[in-house]
């Protein structure tokens, strides 16, 4: 497996940067994330880095080296990371919870799939031409080409207005997309509204289809900063290259994976908010916890200090 | 959303063999009962019931959660059980301790032996109240806090820290022994850290550390809490927040007030549990009992005039919001 990669974020001039990326592979299979944490709510930054951390781990246990399930991943790892944002509420005892977007590739056996949940994008381009592109959980979005979807009267004033993200109390919608087949040369770029939000289709389109990403990437995130001026948002963009080995001459910042061992596992995404959570709790594990206790009541009482 | 306080249930009801006497507190995460076991014994009875999340209508028994709250109410779970589990593996007299846990009613109850008495909140404001130079005595503190201590040192050998120690969580009771209560923000951290998240904290109380994500907690955590409970002690209220202390620390000058009030001793052991820097503390509960229970005579040094006025001085800066005169080393009277 072979491909090129460029990831960059870049805060506009917003106070934080709630925006995270990052991607992940074995020698067989690659990740991509991007995640971007919302305002309006607290520390998005630690809904974005949570729902990474969250997917990345379950990534890496069950990428050995390729995922035998990749619409099952997603659908776990998204409501894995769902309720870990959860729980980081519960337990930092928020009165409301931290919120993100979240949209993801995966790229092995030359096919492609994606996941994503609310306004944050993947953009497929092949020769030059948006061969696909995902719907954002937006009023206005979904409303698209289907006159039949009514808009609530309140969103209506903002038809941006997002209507699910991981960390609501309200269960997440997300799409999953794939299998595409890739071809030599397929690009997909992951991004934060910070940038379709300053550029249109049309130019991230026609710069992605120019040049490598290494090259389009930064220049993307530059124009778009440059556009929307003083007060952009913060604009993050993971894009990557599909290269069938040595078919082409190889272009910068590549990754290959024949070298690699089954056992390894490269990432760029960082822990340390807490590991991934086993989740919600069922009948079975309340019995199971109360048992638990009651037998450590047991024998702390017969023991003597 | 209902601001609407869940119901308590109504006394006489049985839970798990257990009749309800009255509804002794209410916070957060639930209620507490004053109930009777089958033996007549008397046991508090915690009842798992976020009033955020669920909601009970008078003489009704099964709370009522929102279907959109659901997954919220069950994660809220694994918090109480976490209290459960901590308490469960302690057998202490200074350490609250939990006799039964039980499911019922939809919800979970935890059952601890029930304590008579007060919290040290209350007696701090009692005695504060009195407007003399001691809040409390010295040698009541020591000993309120040898036992404190303890109880403390207990739960650290179990890997865990308390997190939320303060005023309200030591209870006194009747027959005047001190017990730590509320487990509810302890975490079974020493074994593996890195893997928790972190507790909400009480400002005053909280150390520094608890402040900041990616610095790490351990007993020295649980003692400047200790530290700061011991300043409340002497001072009656508590001390200011750790993060305003880093711009102008005015728990050295309020120390300082106290000379000749308190001995040396104990002064100078407020402000080694307090000290900002994590590694500057007593490391173990065992280094501080240690320094506290040291016999011998006590000394007392008392402020010079200089320094009184050097005090003065500075109060009457600072309420004027202005930035404060440096001062001459203390104990150098110009």
């Amino acid at each position: 497996m072979k491909f090129s990669v460029f990831q960059v974020s870049r805060q506009g001039g917003r106070q934080i940067n709630e925006d995270r990326m990052g991607y992940c592979y074995t020698n067989g299979s690659g990740l991509f994330l991007l995640a971007d944490g919302m305002g309006g709510h607290p520390e998005g930054e630690v809904a974005a880095q949570l729902a990474l951390q969250t997917v990345a781990a379950m990534y890496q246990k069950e990428a050995k080296p390729e995922l035998p399930d990749i619409r099952g991943f997603f659908s776990t790892a998204v409501m894995a990371a769902h309720r870990r944002i959860l729980r980081y509420a519960i337990d930092r005892g928020l009165s409301d919870t931290p919120r993100t977007t979240f949209v993801a590739a995966v790229v092995q056996g030359n096919v492609a799939h994606w996941v994503h949940c609310g306004d944050s994008r993947l953009y497929f381009v092949r020769d030059g031409e948006l061969l696909a592109r995902t719907r954002d959980h937006s009023y206005l979005e979904q409303q698209h080409g289907d006159p039949s979807v009514t808009i609530p009267a309140m969103a209506e004033a903002n038809r941006n207005v997002l209507f699910t993200c991981l960390g609501s109390p309200a269960k997440p919608v997300f799409d999953i997309a794939g299998p595409v087949p890739l071809q030599q040369g397929d690009k997909m770029l992951l991004c934060s509204d910070g940038l379709w939000g300053s550029l249109d289709d049309t130019d991230i389109v026609f710069h992605l289809g120019q040049k490598p990403v290494s090259v389009a990437t930064p220049e993307l995130v530059e124009l778009a900063l440059a556009k929307a001026g003083a007060g952009s948002d913060n604009v993050t963009v993971v894009a990557m290259e599909w290269e069938t080995p040595n078919a082409f001459e190889e272009t910068r910042g590549n990754v290959s994976t024949h070298q690699m061992d089954d056992e390894v596992f490269a990432s760029t995404v960082q822990a340390g908010l807490g590991e991934a959570d086993d989740g919600d709790l069922d009948d079975a594990a309340i019995e199971r916890s109360i048992a638990e206790i009651n037998a450590a009541i047991r024998r702390t009482a017969s023991r003597k200090y | 959303m209902s601001k609407v306080k869940p119901s308590p249930l109504p006394p006489d009801t049985v839970i798990g063999g257990y009749r309800i006497v009255r509804k002794v507190a209410a916070g957060g995460f639930g209620l507490v009962y004053l109930a009777v076991d089958p033996d007549g014994q008397q046991v508090a009875v915690k009842e798992y019931l976020p009033s955020s999340l669920a909601a009970r209508a008078p003489g009704e028994l099964l709370p009522q959660v929102l279907p959109e709250k659901l997954a919220l109410y069950r994660l809220g779970l694994k918090s109480f059980f976490e209290e459960g589990r901590s308490l469960a593996q302690i057998s202490h007299p200074s350490v609250v301790s939990v006799l039964n846990f039980f499911r019922e009613n939809e919800t979970v109850y935890m059952v601890m032996n029930y304590l008579e008495g007060a919290a040290l909140q209350d007696f701090i404001v009692t005695a504060r109240e009195l407007k003399q130079s001691k809040v409390f005595r010295e040698s009541t503190i020591r000993s309120l806090f040898d036992e404190v201590l303890r109880g403390l040192r207990i739960v650290h050998q179990h890997k865990m820290l308390h997190l939320d120690i303060k005023p309200a969580n030591v209870f006194i009771t009747d027959d005047n022994k001190a017990v730590l209560i509320d487990f509810g923000a302890a975490r079974e951290v020493l074994s593996k850290e890195g893997n928790f998240v972190r507790p909400m904290y009480t400002p005053g109380f909280a150390a520094p550390e608890m402040y900041r994500r990616d610095a790490s907690m351990g007993p020295w955590t649980d003692i400047y809490a200790i530290g700061a409970c011991m300043y409340a002690c002497m001072q009656g209220y508590p001390p200011s927040e750790a993060p305003q202390r880093q711009d102008k620390d005015r728990i050295a000058i309020a120390l300082a007030r106290l000379r000749g009030v308190y001995s040396d001793n104990l002064i100078e052991v407020v402000e080694w549990c307090m000290a900002l820097d994590p590694l500057s503390r007593p490391q173990s509960v065992f280094a501080l009992q240690k320094e506290l229970s040291r016999e011998g005579e006590r000394r007392y040094t008392k402020l010079t005039v200089a320094e009184k006025v050097r005090m003065q001085f500075d109060n009457i800066v600072s309420d004027k919001q202005k930035p404060s005169a440096p001062t001459a080393p203390a104990g150098k009277p110009r």
